[in-house]
């Protein structure tokens, strides 16, 4: 069974300013001690999530809420295993596919149909099982002769709807999405309504990272509340998302 | 705080929670797992290759040819200056590049190694042993395009190549090894500190003029030792040796097999060490 767990996970984020990026001034400021070492080596951080427990299982459609900068995408990024937690441990059990951000590293200078191939080796397809799904996904991009052009002559619009199309024409068990969705137009938003609809009945888990309430409402069954990177609320999502409110007020 | 309790989202005390494996353990199976994607990184390799030149006629020859010219010119003045065949030097000479160039490309581009995918590094979770190998493997292609000289250079200047031209295989396997250390270590060291690339960029362009490539080893005369212990020495001579038909120096293989496993615990080292923060400093 697909789940997901946490347990007491913390993660610091270093800021690293312009010096303590150089490696020279490192070399330099250890070998002659006293202040300036400090200053080259004095690493702000940023807490991004303090000790996050949670377990998410089979069936769970589970709302991420939370002001901007809570920690939502940290904690997604955490779950889809791209952070590694500086503190706590992650147990993640089930094919993820995450759609975190809308460029998610396609190569600018490679054919909407390249950047297909591209995003299916890095979610684990073989590229002759991706030919083989190739005009489905560009037919539902609707992008046209644009899908053999570089991707880097998209909008932004044609973009999400190249990466939506990927993503979604594999089947994972669990899916983590942050809110980059609503940047469509209406019209592949009401198709991409109906995909997502498919999409989510089949996989065994949803995370989905918003502020916007009533989406989180339509898709999710349970909700979790972030306060600069503290879990403060947890429960059914109406629950949730009307605490989220009243200390919104 | 409020907390509004959930017995489904709170933490499940019966749930086993294995002991984490050690960070040795994941960076070898990040290695591992990243070779048995063998049929990803070179397609990606390969890719890489093809966009560099779209939109250009000669393609990958274009670096072929644009060093054959140079290689022509400095022959004729070089081989004066040397007092040396230009019949054995032009090989020497333009073999030497070859390799160098590929040399050189996989250090530079190590660099880049993971600064060149942050992109995906941040949104996908794949071993990142494959961007170390995806980078070695589109120097060898690169390369494979450069050799593609040799058998006229062979012809030509009637090199006495035989069995010897085997030695080749190991060669490339080894520097390919060496390419996967050096592209894991700069990757990680220059996501971290952003001013290693240009460091290294200088530090090679030093290194070109120390070993001989442009200038025979006899030419040290009774100082040959400075240029046979320089390990890019070794790693030029046991793929240039070969393809020109001269002996291999007897420290090539000994000081390129020793640097091979001190770079390679040195990097393992690291990668165990800072594979997890790779994510946070890119």
């Amino acid at each position: 069974m697909p789940s997901l767990r946490l347990r007491d996970v913390s993660v610091e984020f270093p800021i690293y300013s312009g010096s303590s990026r150089s490696l020279k001034k490192l070399l330099f400021n250890t070998t002659t001690q006293g202040n300036l070492a400090r200053d080259a080596r004095d690493r702000i951080t940023v807490q991004a999530l303090t000790g996050v427990n949670l377990d998410i299982e089979h069936g769970d459609r589970l709302a991420i809420i939370g002001a901007n900068g809570a920690g939502k995408s940290t904690l997604l990024k955490v779950l889809a295993g791209i952070y590694a937690p500086t503190h706590g441990q992650v147990h993640a059990n089930g094919r993820i596919s995450a759609l975190l951000t809308a460029s998610v590293g396609f190569n600018p200078d490679a054919t909407g149909r390249e950047n297909i191939i591209n995003r299916g080796m890095y979610m684990d397809v073989r590229p002759r099982d991706m030919r083989a799904r190739i005009d489905e996904i560009a037919e539902f991009t609707e992008l046209g002769y644009y899908i053999d052009m570089p991707v880097r002559t998209y909008s932004s619009g044609m973009m999400i709807r190249l990466c939506f199309a990927v993503a979604t024409s594999m089947q994972p068990e669990i899916l983590l999405m942050d809110e980059w969705l609503a940047a469509g137009d209406a019209g592949f938003l009401s198709k991409a309504r109906r995909r997502m609809e498919e999409f989510v009945s089949v996989s065994s888990i949803l995370v989905l990272a918003s502020h916007s309430l009533p989406l989180l409402a339509e898709w999710c069954n349970r909700a979790i509340l972030l306060e600069h990177g503290r879990i403060v609320g947890a429960g059914d999502i109406a629950e949730v998302a009307a605490c989220y409110e009243a200390r919104q007020g | 705080m409020v907390f509004l309790a959930s017995p489904k989202i709170e933490s499940k005390a019966a749930v086993e929670w294995p002991a984490p494996p050690s960070a040795v353990a994941l960076a070898w199976r990040d290695l591992a797992e990243g070779i048995a994607k063998i049929w990803m990184w070179p397609a990606l390799a390969l890719q890489d290759v093809k966009l560099r030149y779209r939109g250009s006629v000669l393609g990958p020859f274009w670096m072929t040819i644009s060093m054959m010219v140079m290689v022509a010119g400095m022959g004729v003045v070089y081989s004066q200056l040397f007092r040396m065949e230009i019949g054995t030097y032009l090989p020497f000479l333009a073999v030497g590049l070859i390799v160098w160039q590929f040399i050189a490309g996989m250090i530079t581009e190590g660099c880049e190694t993971f600064l060149r995918e942050a992109a995906v590094i941040q949104q996908v979770r794949i071993p990142f042993s494959i961007h170390a190998y995806r980078s070695v493997f589109r120097n060898l292609v690169v390369l494979a395009h450069s050799l593609l000289i040799i058998p006229f250079g062979i012809v030509i200047f009637s090199i006495p190549v035989g069995w010897r031209l085997w030695e080749v295989v190991p060669a490339l396997l080894v520097l390919s090894i060496n390419g996967v250390w050096i592209s894991i270590l700069l990757g990680m060291v220059s996501a971290r500190f952003r001013d290693v690339p240009p460091i290294m960029a200088s530090l090679l362009q030093a290194l070109f003029f120390l070993t001989p490539i442009i200038w025979p080893l006899s030419a040290l005369k009774e100082w040959q030792i400075i240029a046979t212990a320089n390990p890019f020495f070794a790693a030029v001579d046991v793929l240039r040796a070969p393809l020109i038909g001269v002996p291999t120096a007897d420290s090539s293989w000994a000081i390129l097999l020793l640097t091979t496993s001190i770079g390679c615990l040195v990097s393992f080292a690291l990668f165990a060490r800072f594979r997890s923060r790779i994510a946070y400093w890119i």
